[in-house]
Order: C-alpha cells, then structure tokens, then sequence
C-alpha cells in the first residue's frame, strides 16, 4: 500500500502500513492540564508545508455525538481531561509534526481536577436510574440475614491490536476514510457532521480491525475527524496513528465501578431483598454513560429472582479520559458484584454456592425486574452440573471448605480455593434505544449463483466471517466458497450497527440467515441475479422511568457459568490460577471449535484482568511508568482452561458468547481466592503485594 | 554513520544516526512492513526479527549493531520451507490470529522449532511470551506448533531419504 494514489482493498490492511503520495501526518497538540480554562495557543514558526489547525478552522460542527452525548473534536475555551485535543500539526513528516505539536506554547488556567467518582456531587452526575421493585425495606426488616459489600473494579487498559488512527483523502466526489473502527457509520455520520457536508458524501472503508475489546466503538469516529479536518485543510491525504504510548495515556478505558450491595435472605434462605446503589466513573463528557449505566443497573441483580429491589445507579463525569466499554457495556461490573456476594451469603449460611443459587436463580417464567417474565430457561442446573463434573467442584468446595475453618494460622499451608459463578450476555442490543438498535443487512445472487452479503460490520474475526459464509451457504444450498462478504465500505453496504455485544452471531447472523432465507423463496420463481434486505428491529426497549423500569431485557441472552480454582503459595503469596471451567449454552452454535477458541480467548483475557492489569486510581493520572509497567498474563502464565458448550438443535437462534467469560471468570476468581486466602476480597486484580498486610498482621507483625 | 549487513539475503548498505534502532530502519528506509513499530518497548513482539540466528525484538536493538550482521525479517523467512511448515501447521490446528501479531507468532514458533524439533507444550508457551496478544487461544497455539513439528518433521524425514 505504500506511495499509491488511492488505497485498494483494506479490509485486510493495517492502518500503520497504508501510505498515500503527498500524504501529511497530522500530531496532536493535547492539553496540559485536567480542567481549566485554555488562554491561548501559539505554535512554533512552522516550517512551509506545515500547519496548525484550530477549534476556528473547523468548517461544521465542533463535535461528535456519541448516544446523545457531545465530545469535542478540538478542546475550545475549557477542557475537561488532561492530554484532550486542543489542535493538530499536520505537516509531511510525522516526527517533526510530532515534535511541532510538542513546541506549541499554552497558556492556561488551572483549575481543581474533579476526580473523585464514588462520592460526588450532583453536578457530577450525567445520568441516574432508579427501579424500585417490591417493598425492600419490608423485606430487610424481616430477613434473616442481610449481608451488606462494597465491589469495585478499576479502569482497564484494552491492549487491542493496532493503537487508534484514521486515514482521509478526496476519493473523487466522496471524502473517504480508513479507520479500524467497530461502528463505520458512526464514523461516517460524524466526519459530515465536523466538515459540515451530507453524510452521504463521506464514504468510510474500514480496514484491519484485530482484537478491540470494545475499545474501538466510537473513538476511531473522533481520530477520523482530526484526520477529516487536516485533509480538508491541506488538501492532501493525511494520516493520523497514534503511538502505542500516547493511545495509553489518553484513549477511553473499562469505566470504572462502585458497587455497593445489600442482599438478605428469607428463614428458607431464599435472596428475599437486594439494595444496589451503582457509582461508574465515566470520566470527561461520558459519551458511553446512558448506556453503560443501563447496561450495569440491569445486570445488578444478577441470575437472581428477587421480590424486593432497589436499584440506585449513577453515572459520575470525572476530569479523566472518557470511559467506557470493554468488553462489554459495564454488565461484568455488575456481575462480578453480584456474584461474589451471592458466593458470600451462600458460604454464610453454610450452604455449597452451586446449591443456594439452584434454589435462586432465574428459572422460566420467573418474573424480571422489568415486570416482565423470562421466557428463556437459563438452564442452570445442566451448566453448573457439567462445570462441576469437569472441575470436580463439589468434593473441592468442600475439602477446602474444611481446610480453610480448621487452618489456625490464616498462612498455614495448603491454600486453596474454588470458585463458582453464573452470568447471562444479554442479545446484542442497546438498551438506551434510538437508531443504533436498527441493523439491516443485503445479500445478492448473481446469475453464476454466487452470493455476496452486504453489512458495514467490520468483523475483527475470521471465524465470524466464515460462521456468515456457512449460515448464508447453509440457507441458499450453495458451497461455502460461492458466498464472499463485500468489504464493509458504507457506500456500499447498509448501516448494520456497532460490531459490539457479540453482534456478528446474535444480530448479523439471524439477518444473513433471513435474507438468504428470503432469496432462497425467491431463488427458483424470480429471475436471478436477486437482491433482498433484512431489518431488525429491537422488539421492546428498555425504558426506565419514575422509579421503575420495563422491557425485556433478557430475550435471546445466553446463559454461562465459570468455575475457578485457585492456589497461594504460603511463602510469596504468590497466586496461581489451577483451572478454569466454563460452560455456555450458545443457542445453536454454528461452528463449535470456533466458539471454543473465542470462549478460550476471552477467558484469558479474564484471568488477566484478575491477576495482573492494573492502572493507577483515578486520582493519579496515568503515568509513563504505568505504560512501561502495564501487561497481560502471557500464554505460559495462564492456567489450562476448559471449555463446554450445550448445543441446542436447529430451530434455537445463535446466542452470543464471546463476553460470557469477563461476566463470570473474575467472580469466580475472587471466590476462589477469598476461599483459599481465608479472607473476604473486594475488588480484583489481586496481587501478592494485596496479601502482604493482612498476611503481616496474621503473623502477629505491624502491618505498617 | 554508514553500515553494511545482510538483509533477508542481500547485501545492504544504510547510513544511520547513533540513537536509531533496528525496527525503524528497516521498515521505512527498506519498505519491509512486516516489521511493525508498536510499543517499541520490546513487549508486543510485533518487530521480531532474526540477527545472526536469534530472535530479537529489533525496536529494541541499536541499529548499529546490525553492523555485519545477518538479518532474517518476515519478508524473508516466508520465502522458506519453514514458515509453510508453521502456517500449514496453525491452519490445521485452526488457530486464528488477529493479523497483527501474526509475525512475532511465525518467527517465535520458528526460533523454538529450530531448538526443539518437538517441544512439549509448556516450551511452546514460553515461547510465545515474547509477544504479547489478546488474540490467541493458548490450546491451538500448542496444537498449531506440535502441527507445524510434526510436518517441519516429515520433510526432514523425506529430505534425508532423497
């Protein structure tokens, strides 16, 4: 790709290596300060060839709209994060752009950085739900016991495979973007948005898009706006790629949770009342906060079937980056609350968790927090019996159960622990609404019965690809090599909706099937070549209003469950995971060893998240020696991790699986863990360095 | 300062600066763009190359130290009966990779072959750890390099018969 006039194919291409003749690198000129007011900005004497590009230049609109949410696309008057844009260098060396953009001169006005999230003021707060289900304080006052924690997780770095960048260039009559982007026509709508041109003259090509973790849902949108304006300016292609190192220091991140959780159980020991009062650091702007929010209050009460339920949640504007999703929209976060303390009171009360959860989990036709009644069966008792078997839980839970109450030194060897933990990923939908729960997808058969789908889902994975080619080769009975998928160019193919929440099986999927299914009909009375369209529609949104909330938020999720053993070394307290089971029922799965390998994958990273992915608070910026210090658990530091899937037959629909692992391997880790050190955990990842103080103490030393 | 080395077979000459490394060098002034310049901290393996037969992430090595030197980079290590062992061998594991560490993966898979024709998994694992991905499922990244053994094995065989 390198020195052509105009990219070809770039589904497949790296955006580091795609190079345009005369091509210029745009630098970003980022703001020194977390919040404050900005006086002036004075470049340096910039070489010819080389130019400044400021809030004023920009010809349309000075943002982007994220889920309702405005970001700006360059810092004017006041920013909100440090190291937001404040203007671009763009020039044709991309080192001495860099440098430039370095030179820039600021003057500013600081003020106090509000980077408290869990506890706030009201100005603080972006978005709010309430649900009050039943008479919670009744049920509290009756209860036999009532259990009451605290869960937080951190901000998570997402590691994807190429830091963010975009591309731009007159392409003709269009204005044409590359980008690695999860939504293409998020990209396309905002780049008309900042240029102040219909968004039918942008056309957006995505290229290489790799292992994203949700990392690339709208921000490749703002990058292809830098990238959009410098080309529109200099009249030349131009290229924006951040180093690894400033996409690190600056680029959105997992939100961050508070969760504090009040459960009780009735004399039956049935979960007769959950308090939930949710604090998610969404950090400047929160362009993710609606939904996130949404996503995180839905999934509070976990697998559980409860009468009485308060749910107080909160999405918190802080002066850090913009935070959001990963993998996932903020359910793993409720999750991994949830389920820790369901593994909390059921080891309170004495009871194997396998067996307190069978008695409470959500069983077909219970009744949800939305009103609504669960049509799916969860099949639990067939997922937490296949995890059992394999992991050989029940005779561990209770050995080490054993072990643990009889140990009298807490650092008296063996330490061991086994954890379980159960969780739903919910169909592929948003649950704040609005354009982006419409999907279309087109397929056409041409005269030498060669078929070709048509979506602006950049799929980062070929199997998801080849699971398209098989449904539409399955549903039109042609061979899989007849069927090809058009490069996601949204000139060319239809607004098919962020590729996120495992999309491409439980949206995509049904919608190749139905076209395809639909030419099918056709094939044999209309003249080929045939065109025909799908849509789908989110049936029923959830909507949350006056304290309470309704819709189906459960329809078509698939259901898993995760068991985790874990060891410490008495000596390091060095943690070592032993195992992980999972078990997932994904409907009708199209290609099992592929679902294995993406459950496998995702589990990894899970452990990872555990164990070893930490970022600093965030009330100390993320530093240089955070990113020298970041990483995930490499290939020989993982456990061996089993997989198990329930195969439905041919009438289930596909169900998304793929994030499964993040709602319940850390639950289950930090169960394990709690079971083997002796002591309750809070929050993950734990580290030898977490177990020193309590370990100090337990020796009879200071702590401090 | 000006160095000479061979590059995936051929003589080369480049004039460099003392603080240049390796990674650079090599894929804009020789256009290889299997070379990737990610962290360039030596972590994500994706600029693994081979100096002088070992396997060494080249945005970490001062380029001159390629002074000399024999460079194998993934531009030439595919023009080999090896790297069609390893990719024939991850294709029937089914392993998938998400492209971009596609090349760290190959040569570490080669560096470990070339040390042990048959490795036991816990070797292949800490091969792999020199490039660090989300992407790869840990049981096909062994069954892909035992695959790749096995066949980098078989040709041996067949060549030693001739």
């Amino acid at each position: 790709m390198a020195g052509s006039d105009k990219p070809q194919d770039t589904a497949k291409t790296d955006l580091e290596d795609m190079e345009l003749n005369g091509m210029v690198y745009v630098a970003t000129v980022r703001s020194p300060i977390a919040r404050g007011k900005i006086l002036s900005i004075i470049p340096p004497v910039l070489p010819p060839g080389y130019r400044i590009i400021l809030p004023q230049d920009i010809p349309g609109e000075n943002h982007i709209v994220s889920f309702g949410t405005e970001v700006p696309i360059l810092a004017s008057g006041s920013v909100s994060y440090l190291g937001e844009p404040l203007a671009l260098i763009a020039g044709p060396d991309s080192v001495r752009a860099a440098s430039f953009a370095a030179a820039v001169q600021i003057d500013y006005e600081a003020e106090e950085p509000l980077l408290n999230w869990e506890s706030f003021s009201s100005g603080q707060v972006l978005a709010k739900r309430v649900a009050v289900v039943g008479d919670p304080d009744l049920a509290f006052s009756i209860a036999r016991q009532a259990l009451e924690s605290t869960f937080t997780t951190g901000s998570i770095e997402h590691y994807y495979s190429e830091p963010q960048g975009a591309l731009a260039c007159f392409d003709y009559d269009k204005f044409a973007i590359w980008c690695a982007t999860q939504w293409p026509y998020h990209v396309r709508d905002s780049v008309a948005l900042v240029l102040g041109c219909k968004a039918s003259e942008v056309a957006v090509r995505p290229t290489r898009l790799g292992v994203h973790l949700d990392g690339k849902l709208w921000y490749p949108s703002l990058l292809a706006c830098h990238a959009a304006l410098a080309a529109y300016l200099c009249r030349r292609p131009a290229k924006i790629l951040l180093q690894r190192r400033e996409d690190f220091l600056y680029t959105p991140k997992r939100a961050s949770s508070s969760i504090s959780l009040r459960a009780a159980v009735d004399p039956n020991g049935r979960l007769s009342a959950i308090d939930a009062r949710i604090a998610v650091n969404v950090g400047a702007y929160g362009p993710l906060a609606e939904e996130t929010l949404s996503q995180i209050c839905l999934a509070a009460t976990g697998v559980y079937s409860c009468p009485n339920v308060r749910i107080e949640g909160y999405a918190v504007t802080t002066n850090t980056p913009p935070m959001g999703a990963f993998g996932g929209l903020g359910a793993g976060q409720a999750f991994f609350a949830i389920e820790s303390e369901a593994a909390r009171l059921a080891q309170f009360l004495g009871e194997d968790p396998l067996d307190w959860k069978s008695r409470n989990v959500l069983k077909k036709g219970s009744r949800l927090i939305t009103g609504e009644v669960l049509k799916d069966d969860t099949k639990y008792d067939e997922i937490a019996s296949k995890l059992a078997l394999a992991s050989d839980y029940r005779r561990k839970y209770a050995c080490y159960e054993l072990v643990r109450k009889r140990r009298t030194d807490r650092y008296d060897g063996p330490m061991r622990g086994i954890g379980f933990s159960f969780a739903y990923q919910s169909a592929g939908v948003f649950f704040s609404g609005g354009d982006s729960n419409v999907y279309t997808v087109e397929a056409s058969l041409d005269k030498d019965l060669h078929l070709v789908i048509k979506t602006s889902a950049a799929a980062s994975s070929e199997s998801v690809r080849r699971i398209w080619c098989e449904t539409a080769s399955a549903a039109v009975d042609i061979p899989p090599e007849s069927v090809s998928i058009a490069p996601p160019d949204t000139d060319r193919s239809p607004n098919s909706g962020p590729l996120t929440l495992s999309r491409g099986i439980t949206v995509i999927n049904r919608l190749v099937e139905r076209v395809c299914t639909a030419i099918q009909k056709k094939r044999f009375r209309d003249p080929l070549p045939l065109t025909a369209r799908a849509v789908y529609r989110l049936p029923k949104p959830v909507r949350w209003e006056e304290g309470h909330v309704s819709g189906q938020p459960l329809e078509g999720a698939a259901w898993g469950g995760a068991v985790v053993e874990v060891e410490l070394d008495p000596w390091t307290l060095e943690i070592r995971p032993v195992g992980v089971w999972i078990c997932a029922d994904g409907g009708r799965i199209v290609a099992p060893a592929r679902a294995e390998a993406s459950l496998r994958v995702a589990a990894a990273s899970a452990v990872s998240l555990c164990l070893r992915e930490r970022l600093p608070a965030e009330s100390e910026h993320i530093s240089d020696e955070s990113f020298f210090e970041y990483g995930i658990l490499g290939a020989n530091e993982l456990p061996p991790i089993h997989v198990e899937l329930l195969q439905g037959d041919k009438r289930d629909e596909s169900k998304g699986i793929g994030e499964l692992p993040f709602n319940t391997v850390p639950a289950a880790f930090l169960a394990a863990l709690s079971q083997a050190a002796g002591m309750a955990f809070h929050t993950i990842p734990v580290q030898p360095a977490d177990l020193a103080a309590p370990a100090a103490e337990a020796a009879g030393g200071d702590a401090k | 300062m000006t160095i000479s080395f061979i590059l995936n077979g051929e003589d080369v000459t480049v004039g460099i600066r003392s603080g240049d490394r390796l990674a650079p060098i090599l894929r804009h002034h020789f256009g290889l763009l299997g070379v990737q310049t990610d962290c360039l901290h030596g972590v994500c393996g994706r600029c693994l190359i081979f100096l002088n037969g070992s396997l060494v992430p080249s945005c970490m090595v001062p380029a001159f130290r390629a002074r000399g030197g024999e460079i194998i980079t993934i531009e030439g290590f595919s023009q080999t009966e090896e790297y069609r062992d390893i990719v024939d061998g991850f294709r029937q594991a089914g392993l998938e990779t998400c492209g971009f560490c596609e090349t760290g993966k190959i040569l570490a898979a080669a560096a470990l072959l070339e040390k042990r024709p048959r490795p036991v998994p816990e070797e292949i694992l800490v091969a792999f750890s020199s490039v660090s991905c989300r992407c790869s499922d840990p049981d096909l990244l062994v069954k892909g390099v035992q695959a790749a053994a096995e066949l980098r094995a078989g040709r041996l065989y067949r060549r030693a018969r001739q």
